[in-house]
């Protein structure tokens, strides 16, 4: 879920921070820049592990403070595809299911990878599993509603769930530079803010989805072979 | 900025949660001085330490909501020590398993065959046999104090008294987690344990 990431930068350090060791004053800053924010391509910082490496500081013209050349390694946030996680569920709609990691929040399951089949009980604001139903019989999610309440698995808002990560997305949607030469200010495109990184999920399989499902499914399996002894 | 290494290694949850702890730790340390120099302050004292007063709001949202996901009660990183996981991956070594398997068996800690069902691929034909092993292996690692109560690790023909110590191990934790719900959250016990440096390497990517 976690990985270290070597990355490189130039950190200028404020004169003021000159009477402090200069390897916690550079942690200081690049934890400033970098925590809590996404790095395209690489993932969700979380903080600095350590150092690699610091060249020697140096001042530029023009302003009083030292720029150092640091290799560090960050630790970040990039569940890989295919690992198992465990997150809680935020919220549910008619597209699919949101999870929660607490620090990290966008992360989606979509219909198409809930448990089959299944369905959005809109007066619940939850989707629904059927285990019940027989796997040959193709039902309509209209038909699912007609089901009887105690034979529906619920996935609730707030409920533990073990998914696999299937896929993961990063968007950059900050605008670029200005271009020269467009005259005016064009204006800008109003569009929906995307989440700079977002991960897709699955609970389609056997054992993902809420933990509480597959740990009361093993306590009646053990009864089972008490049974058997 | 320049991205060197996107993936130069794996962390455990264990890791990073021992990481965060540390940063909390170093924080309240600073708050704590910040209180004590402004008092100085006040009684006549000048010195002026900046970066104590400066908090990292996003090092600080990061930091307490990882320390909250990762020390969450469905998390098994409560019942894991230093000790244990290094002693886990000692035991998976063994056994013929990826490096992302046995990372998410480091992680997820499964104590029942469905979890590892879903961590590892084509359980049955790999490791038919070996699951129960496995899962022993598992579950005699956590141990939520690190102090070494652990039965010592069964010889392979030895089936029966395997499954009576697993038992024997089962109840032991039951105790100890009817334990930690009594303990307050002002008594989280905080381990500093070097960031677990032991287990990184073996989860590292490449060697250099």
């Amino acid at each position: 879920m976690f990985q270290l990431s070597i990355i490189k930068d130039t950190v200028p350090l404020h004169p003021a921070t000159f009477g402090q060791a200069p390897e916690a004053a550079l942690k200081h800053a690049l934890n400033k820049k970098y925590a809590n924010r996404v790095l395209h391509n690489v993932g969700l910082c979380v903080a600095v592990f350590d150092l690699v490496s610091a060249g020697s500081g140096r001042v530029r013209y023009g302003d009083g403070l030292l720029y150092y050349k640091v290799a560090f390694r960050m630790v970040v946030f990039r569940p890989f595809v295919g690992e198992v996680v465990i997150a809680r569920v935020r919220s549910a709609d008619e597209e699919g299911v949101r999870l929660t990691m607490g620090f990290f929040d966008d992360m989606y399951v979509p219909l198409a990878y809930l448990p089959q089949p299944s369905a959005f009980d809109p007066s619940e604001r939850a989707h629904f599993w059927l285990p019940s139903s027989d796997d040959d019989t193709e039902t309509a999610p209209a038909d699912l509603l007609d089901s009887p309440k105690d034979a529906r698995m619920y996935i609730d808002a707030g409920e533990v769930l073990r998914v696999r990560v299937e896929s993961d997305m990063f968007c950059d949607d900050e605008p670029g530079p200005p271009r020269a030469g467009e005259g005016g200010v064009a204006p800008p495109p109003v569009r929906e803010r995307r989440a700079p990184y977002s991960v897709v999920c699955s609970i389609s399989e056997q054992g993902l989805g809420p933990v509480a499902w597959w740990k009361a499914a093993q306590v009646e399996g053990g009864e089972d072979e008490m049974m058997e002894e | 900025m320049e991205i060197i290494k996107a993936r130069s290694a794996f962390l455990s949850n264990y890791e990073v949660l021992t990481l965060l702890r540390e940063l909390e730790a170093e924080h309240i340390a600073r708050t704590k001085t910040a209180v004590r120099i402004k008092k100085e302050e006040d009684a006549g004292h000048t010195h002026h330490d900046p970066n104590a007063d400066e908090v990292l709001e996003n090092l600080r949202t990061i930091e307490l909501e990882g320390i909250q996901y990762l020390s969450a009660d469905y998390q098994p990183t409560r019942q894991q020590s230093d000790a244990g996981i290094q002693r886990l991956v000692n035991n998976l070594a063994s056994y013929d398993l990826t490096k992302a398997e046995k990372l998410q068996i480091v992680n997820l800690a499964p104590t029942e065959p469905v979890e590892l069902y879903v961590i590892v691929e084509e359980l049955e034909d790999r490791l038919g046999g070996q699951m129960e092993d496995i899962l022993g292996a598992v579950s005699s690692s956590l141990d939520g104090r690190g102090v070494g109560q652990q039965a010592p690790p069964p010889s392979a023909g030895d089936g029966r008294r395997f499954g009576n110590a697993l038992a024997h191990e089962a109840e032991v934790y039951v105790e100890e987690e009817q334990d930690y719900w009594q303990q307050t959250a002002n008594d989280v016990e905080f381990d500093d344990m070097g960031e677990g440096a032991g287990i990184e390497g073996d989860l590292d990517v490449d060697d250099d």
